[in-house]
């Protein structure tokens, strides 16, 4: 039993458990309430809205359960691999093996902004000479310092090379406290010179076919590494098996999302995509499990779009949402101030787009390692944007600035004049720390003129070419 | 002759001027310069006075930039559309311990030089890469053997001068031995033309630098070439020289620079390192705190904004030396 398609609160979803479970709903083991994640510590959960559809809760649940799961492989004797920063890479390889789990402990970004800050993270990333001048994901230090998030990996796997100076700075921090580091080197992802081969990467980019072969090759030395740690070899066909259900994730995701942002009524709020699209970066440590709760929320999505149901208004002005926001609420916030999510980049397209099967496996995953948006230039990147911008219909860009993120001090700029060249549509950058509630009225302010300007556009023209 | 500009420690200068260009590591102006370039908020200074030079320069001038960092990198793509002088970018690995990051290093020079040959330079013959080779060798060798009869500021402004130059002006060099203060180490990014000024206030605190550990001075000259090796075939062996010894904190992991610094401080009975960085510069500050845990000798952190301000650097300094003395 589904009522009607809304965003509820977390008190008024307490009642509306009551009633799903009366109906009958069935959950899997990690379900329950989401109040008991608030007595948990995830205090942020009291000030958002969810989605009121019991496969919302699932995802919910799924999301806020990985620390246990992750104790409970560990418990089976299951090998934990933490790999960081490539975003969706090196978990298709460890996934294809048997008995190993691989998180990001990067995931702790968010740590602080949903626990609202009780957790400590930063004051610890402090003490250790990492303050607020980088990037949240500085929380990351403090989580394996305490141990209280995730189990501290058997083996961390990390990119470097044309990674952020934040991440890349960060994990050599926690490398010089004694975390043994397998460093693995991603290139700069360049435009071929006339005369080199050039590659098609999924997504659209294209890279020399010599920057490929040498992601093949470390990611070669990464199959070794692993085969070392699991025990097991990871031959070409477990690795294509591999590969075979990230796909499936990704299929799912992007019937998804092709559905909720081209949907004429918005059929699923912009959180619950967020938490959808994260689930493809590393399956949220339960691959099987990940398609399940996907399977759901589409068919859920899928049925409301028949119904021509939604959860926001119908002149929701249509707005592509750049990088992840640091505080969970302000994804909320775009909607109360009348705008609705159609399009996102949140720094992992390439863990979304399909990686091709008719190759061989390490060289698919290659180009798809090549296809990340923040290893190339942010032209590409802006050109990524503006691209899936005009093929969601999207009236507006917002970016997302992140509080001392390297990259986002110049790339803004050069996005947002993409946009505004290309596209001839509003384009807002905002920043918005961990935890947004002294700001929230300015950030509500400039939402507001957003969402107007867009409006008023509508009555001049205003199609993108 | 076209005039080949950088700031990286990893571009040979050896191999520039085998291809028959001129090499200049410059010295970049930190106060005058900075205030020009755009963006500003979050860039950290000396990446953008890199932009602002870039932006000044004519095609009579290339650029090599590195992507030694995100800053660097990024700044490398706003010039490349905006700068008159055309640009290459060196894709430096930051990992080094593997034969693939050496050959892509190798490669990376190799690529390099076809767009020297596009500027009008030639590719060098193997011979006419040793001489070359041996030549700046020498001249390196020149600078190192001048160190103990140069004051702190004079060594590190004679390395600065040859890497911008190629040549190496010792004049400044006294046969008496000069007088010592507290005998302190200099850390961390490059430095600017104004910013030699710091190695006066540590001599005016009682200090005086004995090992330059900045980006500018003697941590970043590449090895002496191994003669055997040299002869066999100059390439590599430059290529080694560079990529494979010059410690970093970029570099990953970067062990490199703490090997470097432990093996140079017992050396030169170092009391103190001063970490001097950028503000917004992730990979140096980073390091900080670890240093200070790390290092037997008190380390002070001294971060550059965009306004300079002298006064505070010098009373912390002065505050630093003198609780050393
Ligand atoms: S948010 Fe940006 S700066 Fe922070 S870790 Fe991710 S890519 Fe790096
Ligand atoms: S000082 Fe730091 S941030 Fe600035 S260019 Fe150098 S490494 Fe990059």
């Amino acid at each position: 039993m589904n009522d009607y398609p809304r965003r509820i609160t977390l008190q008024e979803w307490d009642a509306h458990y009551v009633q799903l479970r009366e109906a009958g709903m069935r959950e899997p083991p990690y379900g329950g309430t989401l109040r008991r994640h608030v007595e948990e510590g995830d205090l942020r959960l009291r000030t958002l809205l969810f989605d009121n559809s019991s496969a919302a809760l699932r995802l919910w649940n799924f999301l806020l359960t990985e620390e246990d799961r992750l104790r409970e492989a560990r418990t089976a004797g299951k090998k934990i691999v933490g790999t960081m920063k490539d975003l969706g890479t090196v978990p298709v390889m460890a996934y294809a093996l048997p008995n190993v789990v691989a998180f990001y402990p990067d995931g702790a970004w968010w740590i602080p902004c949903v626990m609202e800050l009780s957790e400590g993270l930063f004051g610890i990333a402090d003490s250790l000479g990492i303050d607020e001048a980088f990037c949240p994901v500085r929380a990351m230090l403090g989580a394996f310092i305490t141990e209280a998030h995730f189990p501290v990996p058997d083996l961390l796997i990390c990119s470097a090379g044309a990674t952020c100076d934040d991440f890349s700075a960060i994990a050599q921090r926690l490398n010089g406290l004694g975390y043994p580091i397998v460093w693995w080197e991603i290139p700069h992802r360049r435009i071929p010179d006339p005369d080199e081969e050039r590659v098609e990467l999924p997504g659209g980019f294209a890279a020399p076919a010599s920057q490929v072969a040498f992601v093949r090759e470390e990611l070669e030395r990464l199959r070794t590494v692993l085969e070392q740690f699991a025990g097991v070899p990871l031959n070409d066909g477990a690795l294509s098996a591999g590969i075979a259900r990230a796909n499936e994730v990704r299929r799912l995701l992007a019937e998804l999302r092709q559905l909720t942002f081209t949907a004429e009524l918005c059929p699923l709020p912009a959180l619950e995509m967020l938490i959808a699209e994260m689930l493809a970066i590393h399956f949220c440590s339960d691959q099987a499990e990940t398609i399940e709760v996907l399977r759901e929320l589409l068919r859920e999505v899928r049925g409301r779009v028949e119904a021509r149901q939604g959860v926001l208004e119908a002149d929701a002005v249509r707005v592509f949402w750049v990088n992840p926001v640091a505080d969970l609420q302000v994804m909320n916030l775009l909607e109360d101030c009348g705008g609705r999510i159609c399009g996102t980049e949140y720094l992992f397209s390439h863990a979304l787009d399909e990686i091709p099967e008719n190759l061989p496996p390490m060289e698919a995953l290659a180009r798809m390692a090549l296809a990340d948006p923040m290893v190339g230039s942010a032209a590409d990147r802006a050109a990524r944007i503006c691209a899936d911008t005009r093929r969601f219909g999207a009236e507006a860009v917002l970016i997302s600035r992140i509080p001392g993120a390297s990259h986002c001090a110049t790339e803004g700029i050069i996005i947002a004049e993409a946009v505004r060249s290309r596209l001839r549509i509003p384009v807002l950058e905002i920043e918005v720390p961990p935890l947004s509630d002294s700001i929230k009225p300015m950030l509500r302010t400039r939402l507001e003129a957003l969402i107007e300007t867009s409006k008023e556009l509508r009555k001049t023209c205003c199609v993108p070419e | 002759m076209k005039t080949v500009v950088y700031v990286s420690p990893f571009v040979p200068q050896e191999w520039i001027a085998a291809h028959g260009l001129q090499p200049s590591r410059v010295l970049l102006e930190h106060t005058k310069r900075v205030a020009i370039a755009q963006p500003a908020a979050g860039v950290c200074p000396f990446a953008r006075a890199f932009i602002a030079f870039g932006l000044s320069l004519t095609d009579e001038s290339a650029i090599v930039a590195t992507t030694e960092c995100d800053q660097m990198r990024r700044a490398a793509e706003l010039l490349a559309g905006e700068s008159s002088a055309p640009l290459f970018l060196l894709n430096v690995p930051t990992t080094w311990q593997t034969t693939t990051a050496h050959r892509l290093y190798i490669s990376e020079l190799e690529r390099l030089s076809a767009f020297m040959v596009r500027l009008g330079g030639k590719a060098p013959t193997k011979e006419e890469l040793t001489d070359v080779m041996l030549r700046y060798d020498a001249l390196r060798a020149e600078i190192r053997g001048a160190r103990g009869s140069l004051s702190g500021r004079a060594y590190s402004e004679a390395i600065s001068r040859f890497h911008r130059e190629g040549a190496a002006d010792l004049s400044a060099a006294r046969a008496a031995p000069l007088a010592r203060g507290v005998p302190l180490a200099l850390l961390g990014g490059p430095l600017t033309g104004e910013h030699f000024r710091i190695f006066d206030l540590i001599e005016e605190a009682g200090g005086q630098v004995v090992l330059d550990g900045t980006e500018t001075g003697e941590r970043t000259l590449p090895r002496a070439f191994e003669r055997r090796r040299l002869h066999e075939d100059p390439f590599p062996e430059l290529a080694d020289a560079y990529f494979g010894t010059i410690p970093d904190a970029f570099r990953r992991p970067n062990s490199q620079l703490y090997h470097w610094l432990k093996g140079e401080t017992a050396r030169r009975g170092i009391r103190g390192i001063i970490l001097r960085r950028y503000l917004w510069c992730d990979t140096w500050h980073a390091e900080v705190q670890r240093m200070k845990e790390w290092s037997p000798a008190p380390v002070l952190d001294l971060d550059v904004g965009d306004d300079d301000c002298e006064s505070r650097a010098a009373s912390r300094i002065q505050s630093f030396v003198g609780m050393l003395r």
